[in-house]
């Protein structure tokens, strides 16, 4: 399990031993059962969590549709960040797909490795700096690719994601109408009948 | 001390009031930072990043008046508006090492604090407190990104108009109305329309 974590953390960082170790004993391991919620809006997120097992989504309310802005899965960290950072209320819900492991750090233990620590310090600044780029990201990659275009991108970084999530969440993730979804996999069946993933 | 250096005074002196106003940077380890900072200056419709270049820079504005902007199927679509105080770059480019989307554009004669990559890395090695301060920027950058894209899902046209000019009430003159309709996601002809809604109130 510290594996996952240890390259996660190798793209930012060579992180000594010491300072993964103390990091390590500061995580709590976490299993969840599919659809819990582990951040409500208005809470204030107390968590940065890592997926070790399972699926995770971030969204918010736009009156009462959901709006997915990320699907987290193995290696992957998710937390209402800006609300973990700023302490300000969570505008966003995290909640479970699958039932999932995570590796979750507290805040306050955080805070306190930091201090002691100097590269986990930049470990979170570089940390918080990917996932404003993310955010980044899903913004312009709105913005700059079609419907189609924008389908075709996930299904091919993300060929695993298309059985594991629902449709209606993966629709909602990529901005577009579920009718449209269901179109545009049939679609892509026809053009790639090679694509594993649509077998 | 010749005045271009009294003019750079007052800037680092704005400059640590901004900085001031969301992180606890004090003057000493703020005088230690100023070695690695720049002062530029760009006139009206200058780009400080091009479509495809890589951005060395992050920006605070002390003067004048930036957009960042993409250009899309429907045309140029304003991501951002930047005025005094203010942080703007083309950060996935900046932070990432690759080239830009986005392109990033004087609108007024605008002077901007700027670091660059490489400086900012060696500030980030020698300079204690500037990893806590590196944070709080890219925090305050993300706050504000957050706060607009909510804003723009949340409300409605007329709430977003309204809001916007009560609470920036010199942009209306300071930008021009096509940039400040796209910023708002609002058509030009609504924007229009709302322009006039506000000269009756």
């Amino acid at each position: 399990m510290v594996a996952i974590l240890q390259k996660y953390i190798d793209q930012f960082i060579d992180l000594p031993a010491e300072e993964l170790e103390a990091l390590i004993n500061s995580i709590e391991v976490r299993s969840v059962d599919k659809k819990v919620r582990l951040t409500d809006m208005n809470e204030t997120e107390k968590y940065l969590y890592f997926v070790i097992k399972g699926l995770a989504r971030k969204f918010f309310y736009k009156g009462k549709e959901e709006v997915i802005t990320q699907i987290a899965k193995e290696g992957e960290l998710i937390s209402s960040s800006v609300s973990y950072f700023s302490g300000m209320p969570s505008g966003y819900v995290i909640e479970t797909i699958e039932p999932t492991t995570f590796y979750s750090l507290h805040k306050d233990k955080a805070e306190q490795l930091y201090n002691r620590y100097p590269k986990l310090e930049r470990l979170s600044r570089l940390v918080i700096t990917e996932l404003f780029l993310q955010k980044e990201v899903w913004e312009l990659e709105r913005i700059r690719y079609n419907t189609k275009e924008r389908f075709l991108r996930f299904m091919t970084d993300n060929p695993e994601l298309f059985q594991r999530v629902p449709q209606k969440y993966l629709a909602s993730y990529l901005n577009i109408k579920p009718e449209t979804f269901s179109r545009l996999k049939h679609l892509l069946q026809k053009k790639n009948s090679d694509a594993p993933y649509l077998k | 001390m010749g005045e271009k250096n009294i003019v750079a005074r007052e800037c680092y002196e704005q400059l640590l009031a901004h900085l001031q106003r969301f992180s606890d940077i004090n003057r000493e380890a703020f005088e230690q930072l100023i070695p690695y900072l720049e002062i530029r200056r760009f006139d009206k419709r200058k780009t400080l990043v091009g479509q495809g270049e890589i951005d060395d820079y992050l920006n605070i504005v002390i003067k004048g008046l930036v957009r960042k902007y993409i250009h899309s199927e429907k045309g140029e679509i304003t991501l951002q508006l930047a005025t005094e105080g203010h942080f703007i770059q083309s950060e996935i480019s900046f932070h990432h090492r690759e080239p830009s989307q986005v392109i990033v554009e004087a609108i007024e004669p605008t002077i901007v604090v700027s670091i660059r990559y490489d400086h900012m890395q060696d500030a980030f090695n020698k300079i204690p407190g500037a990893e806590t301060l590196g944070q709080s920027i890219v925090m305050q950058m993300f706050i504000k990104k957050d706060a607009r894209y909510f804003d723009q899902l949340k409300k409605t046209t007329r709430e977003r108009f309204l809001e916007y000019i009560d609470n920036h009430p010199h942009m209306l003159q300071r930008v021009p109305q096509k940039i400040l309709a796209s910023y708002l996601n609002i058509k030009p002809e609504t924007f229009s329309r709302l322009k006039h809604l506000l000269q009756k109130r």
